[in-house]
């Protein structure tokens, strides 16, 4: 090629480029999802908003939401508007005087897709911008994740392309709702699969296995525990393969739909293409490519495999070096009995120490007394009373849905602190706390428990042989002296905790 | 020649839009008379690119138009106005003549110019930032107009231009398009008969799909000598043509 030639070329390309970019800015003007932000925000505040807001500041479960919720109506709006102004040209009659335009009539749209896509994009990233700066203002610990982010632009994008390739084949006026109503449908059974297949709803996980409802982007890799994210970083397999699944799906649309408005100007001689041979290469290599990129990933989907510790992992996608946990230092308080907590959690360990210290007071100095209480991921079983000085309690144990991971500032309630209180001195007196296993307390244990319970002023815990023979052995323990409780229970703790005690050796 | 026909037909299921019609059109302004469905839109459709014939050729700017390639460049030379104007209700007026310059695939940098002049043209200069949503009817066939000529077309279609023009921008108007048919073809389709009494240099009649009557203005005046329909001489010459031809057909 001759230096004037490609100088040639190059001043065409630059004269499409601005034309382009003027009619992407004449679109994007006047575009009709600009109507629609109003109720964007409106379903944004609602839902993923209030949602975000009543998690803890952990950047993985905030995370979670620009996946869920926001997603969803996201998704829906974008699919549903993107098809209503794929069909302007019909609803406004323009269809003659643009088709005796010269510009191909993919491009024409393509301009109008595209303005739709970025007001759809734009909208969803200003939701999750409040969401990360919200999470950024609050978050003691890590960073923002950025896979469920690109997640979510590409399934926006997707929903768009989706909408816009059917309202251009099927110009109806009633091809919006539908297309919105499908999406949504589609949307919500998606995340039944994926609950399938989410450990939470799993009784054995052993019996997990890799399916196609990885792709869904509901689903995080992992449980949205409160800790997720924290001891470990969430690995990217997930999140890959859902942005190859989805930008499969998006190229697919794209390249549908610049084949097919083109064989359906109303002016055109036949079924040429309007951009002739080349346009058909690119736009048939696009679906090709959008088809291979999806179905790989839903065949590497198939072979996921689940981690205790950081969740769903894909072989093919996963790098072993980022499984490492996570280095911290506990920020701790107390002296005589140390209360420390992840520094994720940092703003609620005031609550914390508040609540354990007076228990903890309670059984200083007893065998087997926790002169420690230490967070632990949610998964590692907490240690076995006596056999530790180390009282292990963990975010799921510390009433995640009961909502105290809220806000530090609504955390601390009188509730909590009392649940808080049971649950250290059953773990004491029976072993494990006994909401996990309800069946191993006995009577006399019961009754120990209740009394020290009273001692530090928290009401009777709903014990599973609670009973007026119970309570009465409670009211005779409590009204020892300090001394003699103490005494007791220094030289019986250990035959207590084993179940040897009988209700009637209580003093 | 701008537009060569030859034995062009057009057909929607059983009915003949288009039957037959050969023209050869050079530059001027060329009127396109006739009654409600006697075919003028369809044709003037099929010169624009949007309808292609079901036989016969057409040529258009010298090119034929049923190849993409050459199809491409005769619109970017072409300007049209349909009957029925689609528009955009958000956009303004220089908005919407920019849309159109940008979609015809105008040299970027002649497009400011281009729709400054041409909504200047159609006398929209103050009303330019204008949402076309609150503009009058005669104002949005002005903003039609507009978009047909800003690329400067060397070939430019106009179905109704006048309807709903007020008598003033008709005038305006028909200045306009006698300065365009200096150096482009320009067809006017209307049943205006004053329209192409004034603006046109040659005049076809349409009648059931055909070209009934082929000449300048004062050639069809001249066939209304005698004939006792209609106002103006020129009404009654085309009066008096179409009469004929429906005696023809009859008998």
């Amino acid at each position: 090629m001759t230096a004037v030639a490609l100088t040639a070329r190059t001043a065409r390309f630059r004269t499409a480029r601005f034309r382009t970019v003027r009619a992407l800015r004449l679109e994007i003007r006047h575009s009709a999802v600009v109507w629609v932000l109003p109720i964007l925000a409106a379903l944004f505040y609602v839902n993923a908003y209030r949602t975000a807001a009543g998690y803890p500041p952990t950047w993985t479960l905030r995370a979670s939401v620009i996946t869920q919720a926001n997603l969803a109506f996201s998704s829906m709006i974008a699919a549903g508007v993107a098809a209503w102004v794929a069909t302007r040209e019909g609803r406004r009659k323009t269809g003659d005087l643009l088709a005796t335009t010269a510009r191909a009539a993919w491009a024409r749209q393509a301009t109008v897709l595209a303005a739709t896509a970025f007001w759809m994009v734009l909208a969803y990233l200003a939701g999750v911008a409040v969401i990360y700066v919200q999470t950024a203002l609050q978050a003691t610990w890590g960073g923002p994740p950025l896979w469920p982010v690109a997640v979510g632009v590409v399934a926006v994008a997707a929903s768009c392309a989706i909408g816009f390739t059917c309202g251009t084949l099927f110009p109806g006026r009633f091809t919006a709702p539908i297309v919105a109503v499908a999406v949504f449908v589609a949307w919500f059974v998606g995340v039944n699969a994926a609950n399938s297949v989410n450990p939470d709803n799993v009784s054995n996980l052993s019996s997990l296995k890799g399916t196609s409802a990885l792709l869904v982007p509901a689903l995080l890799g992992r449980p949205p525990d409160v800790d997720a994210g924290v001891y470990y970083h969430v690995p990217p397999d997930v999140f890959i393969a859902q942005v190859m699944f989805i930008g499969g799906v998006l190229l697919v649309m794209v390249g549908l739909f610049a084949l097919l408005p083109a064989a359906r100007v109303p002016g055109a001689w036949g079924l040429s293409f309007a951009a002739g041979r080349r346009l058909t290469v690119v736009a048939a290599a696009g679906v090709a490519c959008g088809v291979a990129a999806s179905a790989t990933a839903f065949s590497l989907a198939g072979t996921g495999q689940y981690s205790l510790t950081t969740g769903w992992e894909i072989p093919a996608l996963h790098d072993a070096a980022g499984d490492q946990s996570v280095p911290y230092t506990p920020d701790c308080t107390g002296s005589a009995f140390k209360v420390c907590i992840h520094p994720a959690f940092a703003p609620y360990l005031g609550a914390m120490s508040a609540a354990l210290q007076p228990a903890a007071a309670e059984i200083a100095g007893l065998p087997g007394a926790p002169v420690r209480a230490e967070m632990t991921p949610g998964y590692s079983p907490p240690a076995v009373a006596g056999t530790a000085s180390v009282y292990d309690y963990s975010v799921e144990q510390e009433g995640f849905s009961g909502g105290f991971w809220a806000t530090p500032a609504t955390a601390r309630t009188a509730d909590w602190e009392q649940g808080e209180q049971q649950d250290f001195i059953t773990w004491f007196v029976s072993g494990p706390a006994e909401q996990d296993a309800p069946g191993l307390t006995t009577p006399a244990q019961e009754a120990v428990a209740i009394a020290l319970l009273a001692r530090i002023g928290a009401p009777v815990p709903s014990y599973p042989q609670f009973s007026q023979s119970i309570t009465a052995a409670a009211s005779g323990f409590e009204s020892l002296s300090p001394a003699a409780r103490h005494a007791w229970l220094a030289a019986n703790i250990a035959a207590l905790r084993s179940g040897t005690i009988t209700l009637a050796q209580i003093p | 020649m701008n537009i060569e026909l030859t034995d062009v037909t057009r057909t929607f299921g059983r009915n003949k839009a288009v039957d037959g019609v050969s023209l050869a059109v050079g530059p001027g302004v060329f009127g396109l008379l006739g009654p409600n469905g006697a075919g003028k839109t369809s044709l003037l459709r099929m010169l624009a690119t949007v309808l292609p014939p079901s036989s016969g050729t057409v040529r258009l700017l010298d090119r034929d138009p049923s190849r993409p390639a050459a199809r491409t460049e005769i619109r970017r030379r072409l300007g049209y106005l349909p009957q029925n104007l689609g528009y955009y209700p958000s956009f303004t007026v220089a908005e919407f003549v920019e849309y159109f310059a940008l979609l015809k695939e105008m040299p970027a940098h002649q497009v400011p110019k281009a729709v400054a002049a041409a909504v200047e043209r159609v006398d929209l200069g103050p009303r330019a930032k204008a949402r076309l949503r609150t503009l009058s009817g005669g104002m949005l066939r002005r903003v039609g107009i507009a978009q047909a000529i800003v690329n400067g077309p060397d070939l430019l279609l106009l179905d109704e231009p006048t309807a709903g023009l007020d008598p003033e921008q008709r005038v305006a108007f028909r200045t306009l398009i006698r300065d365009l048919g200096q150096h482009a073809t320009v067809v006017v389709s209307t049943h205006l008969v004053e329209d192409v009494g004034t603006a046109c240099s040659e005049v076809a009649l349409m009648a059931e799909g055909k070209v009934v009557f082929r000449g300048t203005p004062d050639e069809l005046t001249a066939q209304g000598e005698g004939h006792q329909v209609g106002d103006s001489p020129l009404e009654r010459g085309y009066s008096a043509v179409l009469a004929a031809s429906r005696e023809q057909v009859a008998a």
